[in-house]
């Protein structure tokens, strides 16, 4: 047990350091240094939410429309970045890998930390903001809230860990990345209820672990009201396979993994 | 000690893959300063990347029975867009040192002064190594990989090195590759050659140096 332990003093310690790196790296330390990591998210949600204000009024299936459109970006935004950050992320950190104690797991698990704290705060912040004009709710029960932000973060996790060593087998992956989360949109949840579909479409992305996470978090804040659907064993059905594929995709990866 | 057994290592190219390492089998024992000679594209920085664990061998494997450096060498290691300070920071966190004491001692060790809140992109290759080699003295490696290196500097700089490996650490195990037949002779106390993949073994350093430095006839 004593070099488990170990085992985990170090992975944490390269982790906590991995991420002030990188945090540095990205942001700097002039202005608001790290804070910057929420400031992307944060815009375009805000900018996405009030454009559906101005275009389709003030509530849209029964609530805030401004906090509907917010709660689905944000999250949408975090899936987004981390399969597109996961792209040659083991190429681009070459240099660390001499280092031993740095597993490329490590890499993958510090883009994924970093984006999903950068996009929890965001969330926070303009929460908070619109609850402070009256235009968000105060959350009908956070425990679902963040249940459905740890599912739909979960697939998001698993997703990043198989683009991450793919990417590094194939060039094309890189292309066609952008194609891939666009056509993920419809299929996050972030733009509609389940409950509101015709039951033929709303059969169809169930099959997308997204929108039960995304589902989940809106009963969190708006409540029963909003009829909401899914399901607790689904998404990590479909989601802890993807994650086994992608950590033994990680192993083949590092076997062949040219460093300079 | 460190022991390589039957390392292979291949790389892929345009057509096919080009077998670099063909069967490595070495031994380093504590105290031990092992040169390791070889044309370029011979496999010396790979055979040190591979003892590193900086890449995994396609087969074979490499038994670490002491703590060894990161190779050491122009490249590697350091994060270009960050500052030398930055990167001290990093490493000493990574390996669990004090920033303070590590500061300190590069400080004293590089000489590099203002330089150290430069970029690493920024420095000369004999900055980037005076660098790492003082990070790796201050997290006091058993066993020392060095790749490619004169080791380059003023009197005083180099003075400060033997100092620091020779007088403070004379039981410290060394691997370097280097061209420079000079500092092999002073730093070392055994010599391979690599050649066709495989490490051939001598008696003395300065055999291996006149076999090194005999072209082979056809």
């Amino acid at each position: 047990m004593p070099s488990l332990r170990k085992g985990w003093t170090i992975q944490t310690r390269v982790i906590g350091a991995l991420m002030l790196r990188e945090l540095t790296t990205r942001f700097g330390r002039e202005n608001i240094g790290f804070l910057w990591i929420m400031v992307e998210p944060l815009l375009f949600a805000l900018l996405v939410g009030f454009l559906w204000r101005a275009l389709k009024g003030p509530e849209e299936y029964g609530v805030n429309i401004v906090a509907f459109v917010v709660s689905g970006y944000i999250p949408l935004v975090l899936f987004r970045s981390c399969v597109q950050r996961g792209v040659n992320i083991f190429t681009a950190n070459g240099s660390l890998l001499y280092h031993r104690q740095v597993k490329i797991l490590d890499l993958v698990l510090v883009r994924f930390l970093i984006e999903l704290i950068g996009h929890m705060m965001a969330y926070l912040f303009v929460g908070l903001s619109l609850f402070a004009f009256g235009m968000f709710p105060a959350p009908y029960d956070l425990s679902y809230l963040l249940l459905g932000w740890f599912y739909y973060a979960f697939f998001t996790l698993s997703v990043t860990m198989i683009v991450a060593p793919l990417s590094e087998f194939s060039e094309v992956l890189e292309k066609i990345i952008p194609v891939i989360t666009y056509i993920t949109i419809p299929f996050s949840g972030a733009f509609y209820l389940v409950g509101s579909l015709y039951p033929a479409a709303a059969t169809v992305v169930l099959y997308a672990p997204l929108v039960h996470g995304m589902e989940m978090m809106r009963y969190g804040i708006f409540g029963p009201s909003i009829n909401p659907q899914f399901d607790y064993v689904y998404p990590i059905a479909f989601s802890l396979p993807l994650l086994a594929i992608g950590l033994l995709l990680c192993r083949v990866v590092r076997r062949r993994l040219v460093i300079e | 000690m460190i022991i390589c057994e039957n390392l292979h290592k291949s790389y892929r190219t345009g057509h096919g893959r080009h077998e670099v390492l063909k069967g490595i089998n070495l031994r380093v024992d504590r105290g031990e300063r092992v040169a390791v000679l070889g044309q370029n594209g011979a496999g010396k920085s790979t055979l040190i990347k591979q003892i590193g664990g900086v890449e995994l061998p396609d087969r074979g494997r490499v038994i670490r029975g002491m703590s060894i450096s990161w190779p050491l060498g122009f490249n590697g290691g350091f994060q270009g867009s960050l500052t030398g300070y930055d990167n001290a920071r990093f490493i000493a966190r990574i390996y669990g040192l004090g920033y303070k004491d590590t500061k300190t001692f590069i400080e004293d060790f590089t000489e590099l002064g203002s330089a150290l809140a430069n970029p690493v992109k920024t420095y000369s290759s004999g900055m980037r190594f005076r660098l790492a080699f003082a990070l790796s003295l201050a997290i006091e490696f058993d066993c020392y990989l060095i790749d490619e290196v004169i080791i380059v500097g003023d009197q005083n700089f180099q003075h400060k090195c033997v100092h620091e490996l020779f007088e403070k650490r004379s039981d410290r195990a060394m691997v370097v590759a280097s061209h420079d037949m000079t500092t092999i002779r002073e730093l070392c106390n055994r010599a391979v050659i690599i050649r066709d993949g495989k490490v051939i073994e001598f008696d003395t350093v300065d055999e291996a140096i006149e076999v090194y430095s005999t072209p082979p006839h056809e």
